[in-house]
């Protein structure tokens, strides 16, 4: 059935394919290349003496207790966005499914929070929260909850999962809605027919036909949640306080650039980029299997 | 016809607007990267146009590149692809790296020797002097913005709590006892906060109660130094803030700068901060103020000794790609910088510190310190009785790392997580494994 079109020039096809090339050898091979040999290195901030050292780097990351207690909380803090910024994204994409009227307008708004950049987005969470003038603080001292992000853990923990979720959820909402969109009218309106309520339709019909999107959304905001968030926690809390929001990313920046631990600031972002290629096997596998396009 | 009018025109306009193109590019550049905001940095934007302004051969570029730390990375990614800025402003905590990587740098006294420009590093105040210069009086970054750790207190707050402003509380039980009676007459919401905490409580700490942060003479002596400044009063410390939290007579606010926010909210009565933050306090506190010294603990020590100088000082980048004539272009703008004028003008201009006796004298001269009450209190603390191991400054690799971890520890304890003593047992675990892997990253560059 496959019908497949023979170009007669064997040069053209690579030459067109050349220029994306280039870019994945500079951008992606040359550099991770640099941090695969620097992370075999032990080099004064300066780069007077450089010395092999093998897996040592390796060795000394993944023996830190800090740094494995700082995975584990990567890990929770990941999934804890993905769920944050999934699950409204779905409720809202729902919602907006059966708007008629004024449909464009909703959607440009809902998107508008992923136009922002984390940094920012962290800093207005920051000012949201801050103890004393914090509009959502404020109030939460009233009812006596003593609300401190500077020095209780948890209340940091919960302003980067916010902030960091809710730049997300315009982004999942736009693809919930292209989903919600294709799944054919004619199976809810039978499932309607035959006496099913509003929720029965959404888990048996609608929810199933959506997994493709939701699973494609799981990994995108997975790996949004290990590697973009830094600009959130780097403007709101610096991995603090004590190390109640440090999560790999931001480890590997702080090693690097403000401890100038050249060596084991690329082990870790040697094995972050492990992670990463993970996280993209098990989307192929899954997704293309999935995915009708 | 029309195009060749509009041709010969665009020349015309071409010529004219290269000539003084062509007389800037005979001035030789000399580049500055600085890592201050604020007033400091509008001052030393300042006198880089007048060094330009007052001489035809050289022209000084001062560019921000970020806050300190984000600043001597962008530096160093330079001096590694062979390019860095002739001088850059190094803070207090880096001091330590670059001592142990002497080849990057050349010392202030050689490039002004070399230069035959007149420089005496005798001038300097003893602690800024001791802190950026070799065993041999070689001094190896120019002293610039000095500063040290004050007392700055609320005035109006005070009052209300029934307190005398005009007497400061001296020792720490006397700032607890003021804390308390402030909460309790519930005159403002927290009794005193610290900035720069790692900097503050352990460093400023250790020096006037005349305490060791490590073997080697505070990392002087060598590379090989141990910290082992957990013991007892330092633990103390630690105990008292954990305490104080709990009925807010001490509120912690951050690890930086950002404590200063609740002084100037008139959150809190008292603040410990760099005396570079006076001008700041000045232009945002809408209350009266006044400055006293470091609180001590009598029973630890009766006399306290001198405090210990931060800021930041100016290194001179070694480079293949210099040239002689750029180095004495280096030499004349860190002279100008370091004339008593303009010393004096920075000092006044920011509170920051007269990094000179001269620019000192002269402010005592002019009357400055009569006019302007407090502004005297972090020079006479910084430069009282004499200096001891203890007080003469430290000297240790990855120390912007090591008061981090001072940071995170004291915030475990502050979160209830842990003891103030476990606290500083895990900050000289991981720190001297921090100096162990420096002392090594290092062996072979020298």
């Amino acid at each position: 059935m496959e019908r497949k079109v023979v170009f007669p020039q064997k040069l053209l096809p690579y030459l067109l394919l050349a220029p994306q090339i280039a870019i994945t050898l500079v951008f992606f091979f040359w550099p991770a290349g640099q941090a695969i040999w620097m992370s075999t290195l032990l080099q004064d901030p300066l780069g007077f003496s450089v010395q092999f050292v093998g897996l040592e780097n390796f060795q000394a990351v993944l023996q830190d207790p800090a740094y494995l207690a700082t995975m584990q909380r990567t890990f929770l803090f990941s999934f804890g966005v993905t769920a944050l910024s999934m699950i409204p994204a779905l409720l809202l994409a729902v919602m907006a499914d059966r708007v008629v009227r004024g449909a464009t307008a909703y959607k440009t708004i809902l998107v508008i929070p992923y136009a922002i950049a984390p940094a920012v987005a962290g800093a207005l969470w920051l000012f949201l929260f801050q103890p004393s003038i914090g509009t959502i603080a404020y109030p939460l001292r009233l009812i006596g909850i003593d609300w401190n992000p500077r020095i209780d853990g948890t209340d940091a923990m919960i302003v980067v999962l916010i902030a960091s979720a809710w730049k997300q959820i315009g982004y999942n909402f736009l693809f919930f809605l292209a989903g919600l969109q294709s799944i054919p009218k004619s199976l809810i309106e039978a499932a309607a027919i035959d006496g099913a309520r509003e929720i029965r339709r959404f888990w048996t019909i609608v929810f199933p036909l959506l997994s493709p999107t939701t699973f494609f959304l799981l990994v995108v905001n997975l790996t949004y949640a290990f590697f973009d968030t830094f600009g959130v926690i780097h403007a709101v809390t610096q991995g603090g306080p004590g190390k109640s929001t440090e999560v790999l990313i931001y480890k590997a920046w702080y090693d690097g650039l403000i401890a100038q631990d050249l060596g084991r600031s690329s082990a870790q972002a040697v094995i972050l980029m492990f992670i990463v290629i993970g996280l993209t096997v098990i989307q192929f596998r899954y997704i293309e299997r999935k995915v009708h396009y | 016809m029309h195009t060749r009018r509009t041709l010969l025109a665009a020349a015309a306009v071409a010529g004219l607007a290269c000539s003084p193109a062509l007389a800037q590019q005979a001035r030789t550049p000399i580049s500055m990267w600085i890592g201050v905001t604020g007033p400091a940095q509008e001052e030393i934007m300042r006198y880089a146009q007048e060094f330009n302004a007052s001489q035809t051969q050289f022209e000084a570029k001062v560019e921000f590149r970020g806050q300190y730390p984000e600043q001597r990375a962008a530096a160093f990614a330079a001096f590694r692809a062979g390019n860095p800025p002739h001088i850059m402003q190094m803070f207090d905590a880096g001091t330590g790296d670059m001592f142990a990587l002497p080849r990057a740098t050349i010392p202030v006294s050689e490039v002004m020797q070399r230069a035959g420009v007149q420089f005496d590093p005798a001038g300097y105040i003893g602690p800024a002097r001791g802190y950026y210069s070799r065993p041999d009086g070689t001094m190896n970054s120019l002293p610039f913005n000095v500063s040290t750790a004050v007392m700055f207190i609320n005035d109006d707050i005070f009052t209300k709590a029934g307190l005398d402003p005009s007497k400061p509380p001296r020792t720490w039980p006397e700032v607890i006892a003021a804390a308390n009676q402030i909460r309790e007459r519930n005159a403002a919401e927290c009794g005193f906060t610290t900035t720069w905490l790692a900097w503050t409580m352990l460093e400023q700490y250790s020096a006037i109660h005349d305490l060791p942060l490590s073997t080697e003479a505070n990392g002087r002596g060598g590379l090989n130094a141990v910290l082992n400044f957990n013991d007892a009063p330092r633990a103390r410390m630690i105990q008292t803030l954990v305490d104080a939290s709990r009925n807010k007579a001490f509120q912690y606010g951050g690890r930086s700068n950002d404590a200063n926010a609740l002084f100037v909210a008139g959150t809190c009565a008292m603040l410990i901060q760099s005396s570079g933050g006076h001008a700041a306090i000045a232009r945002d506190l809408k209350a009266k103020f006044s400055v006293a010294p470091m609180p001590f603990w009598p029973d630890v020590i009766a006399e306290p000794k001198n405090s210990i100088v931060g800021g930041a000082s100016l290194w001179v980048f070694n480079a293949p790609n210099r040239s002689a004539e750029e180095l004495r272009g280096v030499a004349q703008f860190l002279a100008f910088l370091a004339r008593p004028e303009t010393y004096v003008r920075f000092a006044k201009a920011t509170g920051f510190l007269p990094a000179t006796n001269a620019a000192f004298q002269t402010m005592q001269a002019e009357g400055f310190f009569q006019q302007n009450a407090g502004r005297d209190v972090p020079i006479l603390q910084l430069t009282r009785g004499t200096p001891t191991a203890n007080s003469s400054g430290y000297r240790f690799g990855r120390w912007t790392e090591i008061r981090d971890m001072y940071h995170e520890e004291v915030e475990r304890a502050l979160q209830g997580q842990q003891t103030a003593q476990a606290a500083l047992d895990n900050t000289v675990r991981r720190g001297n494994d921090a100096l162990r892997q420096f002392e090594r990253s290092v062996g072979a560059a020298n």
